[in-house]
């Protein structure tokens, strides 16, 4: 017996089998290509109407939006002004064009991981089987290298908006997932006791208990469902989405040393910005609970 | 041990020697440089050498540079298949007027280049594109996804030479007036990944690509031709193939005629012998070489199985490049 080499299945067909897999994805996508673009295409007219509206706005409008969301979302003074001087140097250092479509991306990317995340994390936190069933489909989701699916994606979608907002998708969506479901079943057993022991029926149980319980856990899962799409635009830059990440993607391929920070570095401070509004604003949701609890 | 050690060395050694005395060009060396064509070419010269010449040949790594500089400097190795030299016309340029190496064939393979092509799809149907010129006047037929109302033309990724070649003939030909867009694949399998969807469901599709290569092979991409005549190194080396703003006023041009040779070193050049006549009479026809590439790619093979698979399936394109008493040996070697 070989005990150097481990068995193997014969090189023919090995070969054969590769061949098969990808042949048969081919077809696949020759067959059904057109209508999955289809049904991705309200997505990328959404995309495109956002990005254009964008950049269609005068530029102190958007500083003036951007400071309101700061507000409303951290209610201080710091972030708002932190903010507006990151978009105002942003704009001076000539990446404008480039943030707001990686602004764009970033904030559907986020609001569909949310749209699907959060319904998942909901069905998982009701069934121990489905949260069996979709654990490891998460697990795959969040280690498999990206360049992997990168590949079928663009066999299926081209390359452009769509496709990458998809890659981003699929590497962003695991944590609001886990984090719902977690924040959920973290709720205390007996909160939920009381509450069907006045009755409570399964929606009002899950809106006006565990939901705002869980609250803070939910919260962290957006903020890491932001950073994650924010880390991810390099990424989709290498399947043609536009954006700062496509300048970090020249600046890496060129060695073009300032291009590549000051582009970075935008990103760093859009996720920063992202990450200070959502997590203020969750924490102060989270206290309010308390005061009411108190109350 | 360490004297069964030192014997075999010893037989091998001297078997070694004696197949040298036998051969008649001596022991050679062939550079396999580190893609799928040269690859491919490394391991049909080794086989037509050995089989055909009786030459030793063995074959060691290479890459254009550092390949270049070795045979230059140290003789070794001494036949480079496939040298793709419009990056380093200078130093060859040299290093032949010095008369240390030698171009063995000018062309070894045919239709090759970079260019603008067309799925053969979109050629078929529209026979009215016969140029660069007739595509760029209908962007309406190769509509971007992203904005339907303009005409998508694709380019290379950000930080190939060629993206900035591209950017500055897009503006030499007013492709922006003609409402047409650059579009950035993002990366090299962007760039595959868009052609084969597009050939694949029967899209238009017009963009930049270069051959041989096993995408141009697969799809049967046509090339367009630019419709004017190349204007001039001193506009291309000047201006199109510099960043945008060392690049005022592009003229419109055909891309300059990509240059692949096979190299090889003064010592070989004297002692090859017929193996000379060999290189200089070998040359690919492009759609053959694209075939053997794609070839190479659906079976996942290796330079030496394209190597048998081609001087098996295709003998009429490579008996005529030597004898019919070596192309015997060759046949009765496989």
């Amino acid at each position: 017996m070989d005990l150097q080499n481990p068995p193997m299945m014969d090189r023919q067909e090995l070969r054969d089998l590769k061949k098969s897999i990808d042949l048969g994805f081919r077809d696949f996508s020759r067959a059904y290509g057109e209508d999955i673009e289809a049904v991705f295409d309200p997505l990328l007219y959404f995309l495109v109407w956002l990005e254009k509206l964008l950049l269609a706005m005068p530029w102190p409008v958007v500083l003036v939006v951007l400071a309101a969301l700061a507000w409303f979302g951290a209610r201080n003074w710091f972030v708002v002004f932190g903010s507006v001087l990151a978009f105002l140097l942003i704009g001076y250092f000539g990446m404008w064009k480039d943030m707001i479509a990686t602004l764009a991306i970033v904030s559907v990317c986020t609001l569909l991981c949310l749209l699907v995340g959060i319904p998942l994390g909901f069905l998982m936190a009701r069934s121990d089987r489905v949260q069996s069933l979709i654990t490891p489909i998460l697990d795959v989701m969040q280690t498999i290298p990206s360049f992997v699916y990168l590949i079928p994606v663009v066999m299926l979608l081209g390359i452009g908006k769509v496709p990458g907002l998809l890659a981003v998708v699929i590497y962003a969506i695991p944590p609001i997932v886990r984090l719902t479901n977690l924040g959920i079943r973290l709720v205390d057993k007996e909160v939920l006791e009381a509450a069907e022991a006045f009755g409570a029926s399964y929606r009002q149980k899950l809106f006006g208990v565990q939901v705002p319980l869980a609250l803070p856990n939910i919260f962290a899962g957006v903020n890491q469902t932001i950073m994650m799409s924010l880390a991810m635009v390099v990424i989709a830059a290498m399947i043609g989405m536009q954006g700062l990440g496509q300048k970090v993607l020249q600046a890496v391929n060129n060695q073009y040393l300032s291009l590549g920070f000051m582009n970075g570095l935008a990103i760093v401070a859009l996720a920063i910005i992202f990450d200070r509004i959502s997590q203020a604003y969750g924490t102060r949701l989270q206290k309010h609970l308390e005061g009411d609890r108190n109350a | 041990m360490r004297k069964l050690i030192l014997g075999a060395a010893a037989i091998g050694f001297a078997s070694l020697i004696s197949q040298g005395a036998v051969a008649a060009c001596g022991s050679i060396t062939i550079a396999d440089m580190n893609w799928a064509s040269a690859t491919f070419m490394a391991h049909v010269d080794k086989v037509i050498l050995e089989k055909g010449y009786g030459c030793d040949v063995s074959i060691v790594p290479g890459d254009t540079m550092p390949t270049f500089t070795s045979m230059n400097e140290k003789g070794e190795p001494d036949v480079a298949p496939e040298v793709w030299t419009n990056a380093m016309r200078g130093p060859l340029q040299i290093a032949f007027d010095e008369g240390r190496l030698h171009a063995a064939n000018p062309s070894p393979i045919t239709g090759l280049g970079e260019g603008w092509w067309i799925p053969p799809k979109t050629a078929e149907e529209h026979p009215e594109l016969k140029t660069v010129l007739d595509i760029i006047e209908h962007p309406e037929l190769f509509p971007y996804k992203e904005d339907p109302s303009k005409g998508a033309f694709v380019t290379c990724p950000a930080g190939w030479g060629c993206q900035l070649t591209n950017a500055n003939l897009f503006r030499a030909f007013n492709m922006e007036e003609k409402g047409w867009v650059l579009v950035d694949p993002g990366s090299s399998a962007g760039l595959n990944g868009s052609i084969a969807k597009a050939a694949d469901s029967g899209e238009n599709w017009f963009g930049y690509y270069w051959s041989p290569t096993a995408i141009i092979g697969k799809y049967k991409m046509v090339p367009v031709p630019f419709g004017v005549d190349f204007a001039g190194s001193e506009n291309w080396d000047g201006c199109i193939v510099k960043p945008e703003q060392e690049c005022a006023d592009p003229q419109p041009s055909s891309w300059t005629k990509s240059e692949v040779q096979t190299i090889v070193t003064d010592s070989f050049m004297k002692q090859g012998g017929a193996a000379n006549d060999y290189l200089a009479a070998r040359v690919y026809p492009g759609p053959i070489m694209n075939g053997m590439l794609v070839y190479m790619e659906d079976n996942q093979a290796d330079g030496a199985d394209a190597a048998v698979e081609f001087l098996t399936a295709h003998e009429n394109v490579w008996t005529p490049w030597v004898s019919a008493d070596v192309a015997a040996k060759v046949k009765a070697g496989l």
